[in-house]
Formats: structure tokens, C-alpha cells, sequence
């Protein structure tokens, strides 16, 4: 199993069926199997703020959902995360393309993906980086067991270490 | 037409169905219209009120009511983009608009200059909108709406009043009962 079937297998073990997202090609291996699986619920939002709010919507109701994105992305989520799903209690896994590291050829991109950890930390939120597949499942699982418990937004990292990245 | 009178009617009609509402004098005024399990007020996150009610109408098969506000959908417009993207048959998306942002100082938004909110839902394809200045024509577009398919996107003109004391709302609590009368069924 690689690691994007990794993430659909928990995705599933955690019934979390409704996911909301921004699309990004370092994950588009992740998504696009999810998009192809009637399992899912795959929402395009127009920007990342706007995904959160739809996956708290799901939540809500009592459908457990995660949110993709890219980590520039996630500069334009932070609101939503700091007075919407840290003061109601949502737990929302986030999984992130960490941008800024090891191969990034884009200037534009490292500022945002460099800060991306340090602003999960100032925020409170719980954050785990996947470097490899080794013991990713158990990391996974974990993260996702952990959200639910915290309620609280869980991110995890993916990073082009990971994926492979997108080529310059 | 006033923010809080309107606020009643739809409760008069809402039955068991859940509301959403945006921030400020939105929440505050549901909150005294009437308290209910099945009111999810939204305390900051402006922009994110028709989001969250999107999300949840992809979710439970009940009629689901967004009440949102001008300034606030003005910040997030790519919201009436993705109902129109995923056509969910039972949202209803009421826009309180002021044509100002309240709140603020009473500036005026960009309703108030010329952009029209019936007609960008239109052209993201959302088929059922409309436009009411007054409480009978709301009334009854609100009604229609409840009981017909959508998704539903309804601008109500509404004129500003004195603020009603804040809504001692608590997020966390707000979350476990709404969601709790989801689970309990």
C-alpha cells in the first residue's frame, strides 16, 4: 500500500467520508482516489477558508470530514481554524503539502510552507510531518484517533520527501 | 424591513429544521428571536456561513437555512460558486442586506454601489433566487423555499435597528447540542 492509499484506508477506518479541498498536485495521487471512490464525498471549494467551513458544516450534523490543501493555502485558513474550529471544538484532520523544503524550486512558496509548523504551534494545534511511508499508518492513525479525542484540528505534513513532489 | 421581525417569521416556519446564522446582530437577534438546539450561531469566522451550511446540507437529507449577511458572503463569494458547483437540493441561503457593514461604522458595502448577490447566485447557477423588500414577500418565498427543492439563494432588503444585547452564546456548547440532536436520531 503507498502512501495515499495509506490515507484513504484511514480516512475510511475513521468514517470520515465528506472531504473538502483545494486542488494541488502533490496530492492530487491522494484526492484522485478519493474522487474516484463513491465512499466520498470530494467538495472543491474556492479557497481553503471555505473548505474548512464546509467540513465543520459536515462535522456538525454528525459526518465526520478532512480537509486537503497545499500550505500556502493554509495561510488563507488560519481564521477559520483560530474562531471557528479551536473555540466551537471541530476536529477536522488537515492534510497539508508542506511546501518550503528539501526540493522546492519555487521562490514564492517557501515563506508560507517555512511558517506553516510555527503557526500550527502558535495556534495550539497538534502537528505531525511524513517524511516517508515507514511507520506512516501508525502515524496516521494516530493523528486521526488524536483529533477526535482533542476535538481539535489535527494537521498532518505532507511533504515532497514524502510524494515526490511537484517538478519544477 | 427589520432584521429581527424577519428573524421571527422564519421561525414561525422553521419547524425542526436547523439554521445557521452569521456573526453579529445575525446571531444575537436568532438567539432572541428564539433559542433551539437547532440553531447553530456562528460567533466570528466572518464569510464562513453559507460554508458551513453548505457542508452540512451535503450531509443530512433535512432542509438546511443559512442566514447570512452582505458584508459577510461579500468576503467569501466564492461560497455561492461552490452551491451552485454542488446544487444541493435542500439549502436555503437567506442574505440579510444592509448594504452596509453594520457594525463597523455603518460603511457602505458593495451592495450598496451596484453588486447584485440575486444575480451572482444566478450566474453560478443556483435556479431558485429573489430579491423581497418587505416581510410578506419573504414570507412567502420563504415558505415556497421550505417546501421546494433548491438550492435556494433569497436577498432580503432590510433596514438597521438598535443593536440587542449580545447573545451569551458559548461555541463549544453551541457545537455539542447542535450536533447531539443530529446523533440522537
Amino acid at each position: 500500500m503507498n502512501w495515499a492509499e495509506t490515507i484513504v484506508d484511514l480516512l475510511k477506518k475513521w468514517n470520515t467520508s465528506l472531504i473538502a479541498y483545494v486542488p494541488d498536485i502533490s496530492i492530487h495521487r491522494v484526492t484522485s482516489l478519493i474522487e474516484a471512490d463513491p465512499y466520498f464525498h470530494l467538495v472543491s471549494a474556492t479557497r481553503e477558508e471555505e473548505a474548512i467551513g464546509i467540513a465543520a458544516g459536515a462535522y456538525a450534523v454528525g459526518r465526520n470530514s478532512a480537509v486537503f490543501m497545499q500550505s500556502s493555502g493554509f495561510g488563507n485558513s488560519v481564521n477559520a481554524l483560530a474562531s471557528l474550529c479551536i473555540p466551537a471544538r471541530v476536529p477536522i484532520p488537515l492534510f497539508i503539502n508542506l511546501r518550503g523544503g528539501p526540493g522546492e524550486f519555487n521562490i514564492a512558496q517557501v515563506a508560507m510552507g517555512r511558517t506553516t509548523r510555527p503557526i500550527l504551534d502558535l495556534l495550539g494545534l497538534v502537528h505531525f510531518t511524513l517524511e516517508d511511508e515507514y511507520k506512516m499508518d501508525k502515524i496516521v492513525d494516530g493523528a486521526l484517533k488524536l483529533c477526535h479525542a482533542n476535538r481539535q484540528p489535527v494537521a498532518i505534513c505532507l511533504t515532497q520527501l514524502l510524494h515526490g513532489g511537484k517538478l519544477a | 424591513m427589520l432584521r429581527f421581525e424577519a428573524t421571527q417569521m422564519i421561525l414561525r416556519h422553521i419547524g425542526d429544521r436547523p439554521i445557521v446564522s452569521n456573526l453579529g446582530p445575525t446571531t444575537d437577534e436568532l438567539w432572541h428571536a428564539g433559542h433551539r438546539d437547532r440553531n447553530f450561531y456562528t460567533y466570528g469566522n466572518m464569510g464562513l456561513c453559507s460554508s458551513i451550511a453548505l457542508g452540512m446540507a451535503l450531509s443530512t437529507p433535512e432542509k438546511v437555512v443559512s442566514l447570512d449577511g452582505d458584508g459577510s458572503l461579500l468576503m467569501n463569494l466564492g461560497a455561492i460558486a461552490s452551491i451552485g458547483r454542488e446544487q444541493p437540493k435542500n439549502l436555503v441561503v437567506v442574505v440579510w442586506d444592509n448594504e452596509q457593514w453594520g457594525q463597523t461604522g455603518h460603511q457602505t458595502s458593495h451592495t450598496g454601489l451596484g453588486t447584485d448577490l440575486e444575480k451572482v447566485a444566478q450566474s453560478c447557477s443556483i435556479g431558485h433566487t429573489a430579491t423581497v423588500r418587505d416581510l410578506e414577500s419573504l414570507e412567502s418565498v420563504f415558505c415556497q423555499a421550505l417546501e421546494e427543492d433548491g438550492p435556494w439563494f433569497i436577498v432580503a432588503k432590510i433596514d438597521e435597528a438598535e443593536y440587542m444585547p449580545v447573545a451569551p452564546i458559548e461555541p463549544e456548547m453551541t457545537l455539542y447540542r447542535f450536533r447531539n440532536s443530529f446523533l440522537k436520531q
